[in-house]
C-alpha cells in the first residue's frame, strides 16, 4: 500500500530532502486575524503516490488544513513546500502554476451554475490553454468514465446532488493531478454513490495522484486501508492503516 | 468564436447595461466637444486665411469736401507705399451690403458711414504695417488703420478658450469613463467572488480574470459608444440645418476637417480601449491583495 505519513519536527524554512512530488509543511501555524490557532506547529509530508484519509472532529481545522494544501491560504509561520518549492512566499502567478497539479473537491461541489457539466469539466484546462480539440476529447471522455456522458449538457441545478459530485470531481481530476484534496467529498451523498466517488480517487491514485480524503464517514475509512492524518487540537497525528 | 468565450457570467450582470447606457450619454458629450472644437478651428482657420495680409483704412465723413480729399490722399499714397500691393476703394453699395445682416436697411441711407479703403498687403510684418499707418496718418490724419490682425487675435483667444474648455469636457468625460468602469467593475468582483475563487482554484492567472473583465468592458463601452454616436449623428444633422438657416455673414459656412470626422469615428474604439485598460488594472489591483 501506499508509503506512511511522515509526522516530522522541522524546523521553519528546512526545506531539505522535499522531493518534486511530495507535499511538506515545516512547523506550520494558521491564525485568522487576530485569533486562536487552528494549526499549531504542523509537520508532516506526504510522499508522492500517496492515499491518506484526514480526520478529526469537526471544527478541528480538517478544512483549513486543506485550503492551505490547495494553496487558497498561507501559513501566518512556517512553510508549505510543494513539489520542491517553497510556496509560503512564492507570488502569485507561481502559485497559480502550481494549482494546475492539483485537484480540489469541495464539500459543497463549488460547481459554476452559469456553466454545463461539460464546460465545469473543462475549466482547468481551458484556464490553463489546453487546444479546443483535446479539451473536447478528454472531458467528453473523463465524463463517460463517471457515468454522466448523457448529462453533459446540463447545468448543475439540473442534475441530481451525486451526478453534481461526479462533476465536481471530474473536475478536479480532469488535469491529472499530482495531489487530488477532497474536503468531505461523500458527505452529500447516500453510501452506494460515497463508494462509488471513493472508487474514483483509488482508481486515481493507482494511476499516479497522491490523494488526501477530509471525511468523517467512519465506514469508508474502515473500508478502505489508507492510513490517517488525525487532526485536534490543531496537532496533526499519523494514524497507519487499519487502526 | 473559442477565444471570444466567458467563464464569468458578466453577460448576465445588471453592470453590463449600465456601463454601456453611460458610455453612450458620454461618447454623445465627448463628441459634441470634438465638434465644437473642430468648428471653432475651422472657423478661426477661415477667418485668419481671409484677412491674412490685409489692411482697412477707414476714413471719418468730415464737413464738405473735406473727407473725399483725405480719401484721394490716402489712397495715393497707399498705392505708392512699397509695403502696398494694392488700394482699393470700398463703393458704399458693398458697405451697405455689407452691414444690412446687423441693422437692416430701413435707416442705411441716412447713416453718415465711413469711406473704407480695403489694403492688400505685400509685406504683412509688422513693421511695414507700422510704416503704411505712419504714411495714411501724414497723408489723411483723420484717417483710422484697422490691423485686422488685432481683432482677429483676440477672438482666436476666444477660440482657444472655447477649444481648452471642449478639451477639459473630453477629460471629465475621459475621467467619467474610466470611474464608471473602476466601480462597475469592482461591483462584478464582489458579484462573482465565488466564480473567481474557483478560477484560482483550477489555477487561473490573474491576468486570465482580469482579461475576462477587460474584454467585456471593450465590448460593452464599444457598443455603447456606437449607440452615442448614433444618437449624436441626428443631432449634429439638426444643428446643420439650423445653421444652414443663419445668414452666412453672420455665420459663415465652415466645412469640419477630415481629422474631426475621423475622431468622431473613432470615439467608439477610444472608449473600448479606455474601458478595457481600466477594468484590467482593477481586476489586477483587486486580486493582487489576495492569497
Amino acid at each position: 500500500m501506499s508509503p506512511g505519513p511522515q509526522a516530522e519536527k522541522k524546523s521553519p524554512g528546512d526545506t531539505k530532502g522535499a522531493s518534486s512530488d511530495t507535499l511538506s509543511l515545516n512547523g506550520v501555524g494558521l491564525q485568522y486575524d487576530d485569533g486562536p490557532e487552528v494549526l499549531a506547529d504542523v509537520s508532516l509530508t506526504i510522499p508522492a503516490r500517496s492515499f491518506y484519509f484526514l480526520t478529526g472532529p469537526s471544527g478541528a481545522g480538517k478544512t483549513s488544513l486543506l485550503s492551505l494544501m490547495y494553496l487558497a491560504k498561507r501559513p501566518t509561520r512556517g512553510n508549505v513546500i510543494l513539489f520542491g518549492e517553497n510556496v509560503t512566499e512564492a507570488k502569485r502567478g507561481r502559485l497559480a502554476m502550481l494549482r494546475r497539479r492539483l485537484g480540489v473537491v469541495f464539500q459543497d461541489f463549488r460547481l459554476l451554475d452559469h456553466m454545463t457539466a461539460f464546460d465545469n469539466v473543462a475549466l482547468p484546462l481551458r484556464v490553463a490553454g489546453v487546444a479546443p480539440n483535446v479539451v473536447q476529447r478528454d472531458v467528453t471522455e473523463l465524463l463517460k468514465w463517471v457515468g454522466l456522458e448523457d448529462e453533459m449538457g446540463k447545468h448543475p441545478a439540473a442534475l441530481s446532488g451525486g451526478q453534481q459530485q461526479r462533476v465536481a470531481i471530474a473536475r478536479a481530476v480532469v488535469n491529472r493531478p499530482k495531489f487530488i484534496l477532497a474536503d468531505e467529498p461523500t458527505g452529500n451523498v447516500d453510501d452506494v454513490i460515497a463508494l462509488r466517488l471513493m472508487l474514483l480517487f483509488v482508481e486515481m491514485h493507482k494511476i499516479g495522484s497522491s490523494v488526501i480524503i477530509a471525511t468523517h464517514n467512519h465506514s469508508l475509512v474502515e473500508r478502505f486501508a489508507f492510513p490517517r492524518l488525525h487532526l485536534a487540537d490543531g496537532v496533526v497525528t499519523q494514524i497507519p492503516a487499519g487502526e | 468564436m473559442f477565444a471570444l468565450r466567458s467563464d464569468l457570467p458578466l453577460r448576465g450582470g445588471g453592470s453590463g447595461r449600465f456601463v454601456g447606457s453611460l458610455v453612450m450619454v458620454l461618447v454623445f458629450i465627448a463628441a459634441f466637444a470634438v465638434t465644437v472644437s473642430a468648428y471653432v478651428g475651422a472657423l478661426i482657420g477661415d477667418w485668419n486665411r481671409g484677412v491674412s495680409g490685409t489692411l482697412t483704412v477707414q476714413v471719418p465723413v468730415a464737413a464738405g469736401s473735406a473727407s473725399d480729399a483725405q480719401v484721394a490722399k490716402a489712397l495715393d499714397v497707399l498705392s505708392r507705399h512699397p509695403a502696398v500691393a494694392g488700394a482699393t476703394l470700398v463703393p458704399r453699395a458693398k458697405v451697405d451690403e455689407l452691414l444690412k445682416p446687423w441693422i437692416g436697411d430701413g435707416v442705411m441711407s441716412d447713416l453718415p458711414l465711413p469711406a473704407l479703403i480695403d489694403v492688400e498687403m505685400r509685406d504683412a510684418a509688422p513693421a511695414a504695417v507700422a510704416a503704411v499707418e505712419a504714411s495714411v496718418k501724414a497723408a489723411a490724419p483723420a484717417a483710422v488703420i484697422d490691423d485686422h490682425r488685432v481683432w482677429l487675435d483676440r477672438v482666436a483667444g476666444l477660440a482657444r478658450g472655447i477649444g481648452a474648455v471642449a478639451a477639459a469636457i473630453i477629460v471629465l468625460v475621459t475621467a467619467a469613463l474610466a470611474l464608471t468602469i473602476i466601480f462597475a467593475t469592482r461591483a462584478s468582483l464582489t458579484e462573482f467572488a465565488q466564480v473567481i475563487e474557483i478560477l484560482h482554484v483550477v489555477g487561473a492567472k490573474d491576468g486570465y480574470v482580469a482579461g475576462q473583465f477587460a474584454r467585456r468592458a471593450l465590448v460593452q463601452a464599444f457598443l455603447g459608444g456606437v449607440a452615442g454616436l448614433a444618437l449624436y449623428a441626428p443631432a449634429l444633422g439638426f444643428v446643420a440645418i439650423l445653421a444652414s438657416r443663419v445668414d452666412p455673414e453672420i455665420l459663415p459656412a465652415v466645412h469640419l476637417p477630415p481629422l474631426h470626422w475621423a475622431a468622431l469615428a473613432l470615439l467608439p474604439a477610444v472608449a473600448g480601449i479606455l474601458a478595457m485598460l481600466s477594468a484590467n488594472i482593477t481586476v489586477r489591483r483587486a486580486l493582487s491583495s489576495k492569497v
